[in-house]
């Protein structure tokens, strides 16, 4: 039996054990050389290597992985942000959210030369999808949009000629009457408003306009555009062309469709071209592309824009170290060191004028990304991107309960959800 | 109702193995399909071709291990505490007389029943303020506090049934409350707090809505957070197997402790809302 | 525990000194688990009290401003509050229904067992010992359209076929959900009805055989009669424990197709939308509800958990 002092100093031992535990756990490292934080979105390995390719003698930069889903980086950068906390130096922004972040003040300002130098590098859809209040707030890092990818072997049983565009309802007949599947993006998630605001885009409308009004702008989806949206909607969900998951459907379960027996049209981002290499090289063989299908007969379509925009935060204590690092990460050949990695193409020509991107993609399909990024529409840039896209959501999921009245109705929706008269 | 029990029970007793174990068999099952496999789709039980790589894989990386860290650390010390502090109350309420029991059994049933997400809100609005989000502490406090109810009912169960003579004896014998209760009590509550200790790291290692919303990256995310942001080899597609993998290594503790005590547990389980 | 005196006949023969200080130290050590325990709940509920009268958004902390009721007004005339709590009332009395029925099942086979009880016990207490998401994940795998085993093995019903997608629209989303409910917790429920059931006595059984009373007529004249007050505490403890729902709703649906609980709703409006404000008004609601769920179980079926407990 131990005595009464031992168990005191078991006692006293515990108590510091726990103690010391607790203090690891808050302290974080303070060499001297700082280490700079980088909150990316989960890719294949090329921001990682970015990183690496970037860090110098003065710092290092590690990265952290946020959530798969652009909510779900919103969310977690947001509530560090709110919480003021200086553990991040550098984020990886998707579009619809830098806005909010910049309106918050949770970007540190980007000096003028380094903007004039990005607009002068960026593609001009980029810039649109950086910009706050007419000034750049994020640096393009890189820039996505989506094609039509479609299975050779499938359009040449249909007979379909695709050099010429083709619209939604085409697609949609060809592939129902020839047993094949259009794979979209449709599941409950911000990819099926990317996919809503490029139908109503290429329609010649738009989600909202006057964003920067915030509260107070002008909601424009319940128009004629907003119609012809929702009418190819309705028209895949009830055909025979929908796939089994529709309803669910990502990215990820759009090229599992695509790939399949049942494969034959599918809008999705550049990855594709390189997704099914090694899981599947019959399909690889089989993919065909062309620009993103037109929602009405004779009017450009307008493909989605995505990305990745690099933001300093402005609670970082390396404010400086971190804006330097921004510049390196965001280079053209930095850019192009990422879209090889990853397949996310770069915000700049001259990132497209990296060698290996040459080898790895057919020129025409380069030219095709350039084309449509040239047109593409991105989202309106509003800090109230959130409660527009899930009450966008709300009102059109699930895809098949889509109907002529969805619009109007998610007009008037988003209208009440932004003066708080309605729960989102 | 003695003679029943033949044909019906055997039927029973494998009716009931098959329920409970079924969706962790699956689980296991899926834990060693290849990511390939499930990307593609694989919806037949068994894997098509068996592979160990998820594990290797779940295990080396350092998300999940950090969120095994957490987890650990964070149920751990939290049961110590919490066991600690309800079992000074619950020798209060069985052994003391004192005004407000009732309302100390009231107010920790009340908690029992009390919608964490109701806290999530201001807790974190207090949390960012303070300096708490995202660290241990903000974890190990209210987890604490959520798991009190639950051992300072287990325990007073358990205390109330500790020869009350002896510790009676003891204080003839000149020792004080205090001194009674740790010569006496204490040894013959073990089993008790032993009892309690486990339930309490159980709600610790299952919570999960403070997990994710007071917390936002590796530094204090447990494992039930980590496992539902977990982003695979290919961020397009949920990692069915790999997540499976994961989840199966968070249920080995679980296993082993319920192999090891199972008797405990149940005990424990039934004395705090059932028996006297 | 009013009585808890008279089960203790020393009492009397102590000094007013001896009691004052044994109250003295029951204060003592009751008081740290009561602070923290009223720290972490009592604080911040007056705190959501007080954040529910503004509209305010944390990412836009400027335009905060005091709105008195409005929040309130605005979530009791909205239709997705009522839907979310029908959504939550409907997981509740399902689960907790099938539950008492399945859990009953197992614990009279648990009752009569002789052979395999460590086994058998060790198998129900996985469930409930194991994460409610990975029980969530276990059950979404299982559902899942290109990876469950569900559509195969059920194809022969006439309306599941390999393409039934179970996350495609309501009902057979809050299925799934409810399935995986039912799982994790009913071996909590049969275990707290193993222990009413070890309470019935054995003679009044047997009594009731010999009078010529059928399987059935025991049941409902002798065993559940008895059980009454652990059959009280298990739908009471499950109840309110089921109304809470929300890990598998995050993990398997994210409240698409309607799948919503109120726990969810007030989750997403605090931390997915940062709106302080109507999260707070939310979460008072809900505290609210599950109050009257609790007092409306006490007062309906009578429960005294004090006397279930055997403290009376």
């Amino acid at each position: 039996m131990a005595t009464r002092s031992q168990r005191k100093q078991l006692a006293v031992a515990a108590i510091l054990a726990l103690m010391a535990a607790l203090l690891a756990a808050c302290g974080g490292s303070s060499s001297a050389k700082p280490t700079l934080n980088w909150y990316i979105n989960p890719d294949t390995g090329g921001q990682d290597a970015v990183a690496k390719k970037c860090s110098t003698d003065q710092y290092t930069i590690a990265t952290q992985v946020l959530p798969t889903d652009a909510t779900q980086q919103r969310i977690q950068l947001a509530r560090r942000l709110a919480a003021s906390d200086s553990s991040i130096d550098l984020m990886s922004i998707d579009p619809p959210y830098t806005a909010e972040f910049a309106n918050a003040g949770y970007l540190a300002p980007i000096a003028d030369r380094f903007a004039a130098k990005l607009k002068s590098q960026s593609f001009k859809s980029a810039i649109a999808a950086a910009t706050w209040k007419g000034k750049l707030v994020v640096a393009p890092f890189w820039s996505n949009t989506q094609v039509l990818w479609y299975r050779k072997s499938f359009v040449d049983k249909a007979g379909i000629d695709m050099s010429k565009p083709v619209t939604w309802d085409q697609l949609i007949k060809v592939a129902s009457q020839n047993g094949g599947t259009v794979a979209v993006q449709a599941n409950r998630y911000e990819g099926y408003v990317v996919w809503i605001n490029a139908l109503v885009s290429g329609a010649g409308g738009s989600l909202v306009q006057d964003a920067a009004k915030g509260v107070d702008a002008k909601i424009t989806i319940n128009s004629p555009a907003g119609e012809d949206a929702a009418k190819v909607i309705e028209e895949l969900a009830g055909s025979s062309a929908k796939p089994a998951d529709l309803s669910v459907s990502t990215e990820g379960t759009a090229s599992t469709t695509f790939g399949s027996s049942k494969g034959a049209f599918m809008v999705n981002w550049t990855f594709i071209w390189h997704n099914y290499d090694e899981t599947d090289p019959a399909v690889a063989k089989d993919i065909g592309y062309a620009m993103y299908p037109e929602t009405v007969a004779g009017e450009q379509a307008r493909p989605p824009y995505g990305g990745i925009g690099i933001g300093v935060s402005s609670f970082s204590n390396h404010i400086d170290l971190a804006t330097k690092a921004m510049e390196c990460i965001t280079s053209p050949d930095n850019q192009g060191i990422n879209a090889e990695l990853t397949g996310n193409m770069p915000a700049s020509a001259a990132g497209y004028d990296y060698p290996p991107l040459k080898k790895l993609y057919p020129p025409d399909l380069l030219a095709l990304f350039q084309k449509s990024l040239q047109v593409a529409a991105p989202r309106s840039v509003t800090p109230y991107w959130g409660d527009i896209s899930s009450a966008i959501l709300s009102t059109w999921h699930s895809p098949t309960s889509v109907n002529d009245q969805t619009p109007q109705e998610s007009a008037t929706f988003i209208e009440q959800v932004l003066k708080g008269d309605a729960l989102l | 109702m003695k003679q029943r029990s033949g044909l019906g029970t055997w039927v029973g007793f494998a009716l009931i193995l098959v329920w409970c174990l079924l969706p962790v068999v699956w689980i296991i099952s899926l834990s060693f399909k290849p990511v390939a496999e499930t990307t593609v789709g694989s919806p037949q039980f068994l894997p098509k071709t068996w592979t160990i790589q998820n594990y290797k894989d779940i295990l080396d990386n350092p998300d999940f291990q950090h969120a095994l860290l957490n987890s650990f650390g964070i149920a751990l010390i939290s049961t110590a505490l919490a066991v600690v502090f309800a079992m000074f109350c619950a020798y209060a309420i069985a052994r003391l007389e004192f005004r407000g029991k009732r309302l100390v059994l009231s107010l920790a049933l009340a908690i029992a029943m009390f919608p964490v997400v109701a806290l999530v809100g201001p807790l974190f609005d207090l949390w960012r303020s303070i300096g708490l989000f995202n660290t241990w502490p903000g974890l190990i406090i209210p987890y604490m506090s959520f798991t009190l109810p639950l051992a300072i009912w287990t325990l007073s169960a358990f205390f109330r049934e500790i020869p009350w003579e002896m510790e009676q004896a003891a204080q003839v014998d000149g020792a004080t409350s205090w001194q009674a209760f740790r010569k006496v009590i204490v040894p013959l509550a073990a089993p008790g707090v032993f009892t309690a200790a486990i339930l309490t790291f159980f709600f610790a290692w299952n919570e999960f809505v403070l997990a994710i919303s007071l917390t936002s990256t590796t530094a204090s995310r447990t494992v039930p957070a980590q496992l539902s942001y977990f982003v695979g080899p290919d961020p397009f597609n949920p990692p069915y197997s790999q997540l499976a993998t994961a989840s199966v290594i968070v249920t080995i503790p679980v296993i082993i402790i319920v192999l090891l005590f199972q008797r405990r547990i149940v005990a424990g389980l039934t004395s705090g809302a059932v028996k006297g | 525990m009013t009585t808890a005196t008279a089960a203790r006949p020393v009492t009397a023969r102590r000094t007013t000194d001896r009691s004052a200080a044994e109250s003295r130290l029951a204060t003592k050590l009751v008081a740290p688990a009561v602070i923290l325990m009223l720290l972490v709940t009592a604080y911040p509920m007056l705190q959501a009290l007080y954040l529910s009268l503004f509209r305010y958004r944390l990412t836009t902390p400027g335009e905060r401003e005091f709105v008195g009721l409005n929040n309130y007004t605005t979530a009791l005339t909205d239709s997705l509050f009522w839907n979310d709590l029908f959504n939550t009332v409907v997981i509740m009395v399902v689960s907790v229904a099938v539950e008492l029925v399945i859990g009953f099942a197992f614990a009279m086979v648990m009752h009569k067992i002789i052979f395999g009880r460590g086994v058998m016990r060790t198998s129900i207490l996985i469930p409930y010992g194991i994460i409610t998401v990975v029980s969530a994940f276990a059950w979404q795998f299982a559902f899942s359209l290109n990876n469950g085993f569900v559509n195969g093995w059920l194809s022969w019903l006439p309306w599941i076929s390999p393409d039934t997608n179970w996350f495609g629209s309501h009902w057979p989303a809050m299925f799934a959900i409810i399935a995986s409910e039912i799982w994790k917790t009913t071996p909590f429920m049969s275990l707290l009805l193993l222990a009413g059931l070890s309470q019935v006595s054995e003679d009044m059984l047997e009594a009731a055989q010999v009078d010529g009373a059928t399987w059935f007529q025991r049941l409902y004249k002798v065993i559940l009669p008895n059980m009454r007050a652990a059959i009280m505490v298990a739908v009471l403890f499950r109840a309110l424990d089921a109304f809470r729902i929300f890990d598998n709703i995050f993990v398997m649906t994210k409240g698409a197709q309607k799948t919503e609980s109120s726990s969810f709703l007030t989750y997403r409006q605090v931390i997915e939308q940062f709106q302080l404000g109507m999260g707070s008004a939310l979460s008072v609601l809900l505290f609210l509800s599950v109050l009257i769920l609790a007092f409306g179980i006490v007062k309906l079926f009578r429960v005294d958990l004090a006397q279930a407990r055997g403290e009376s």
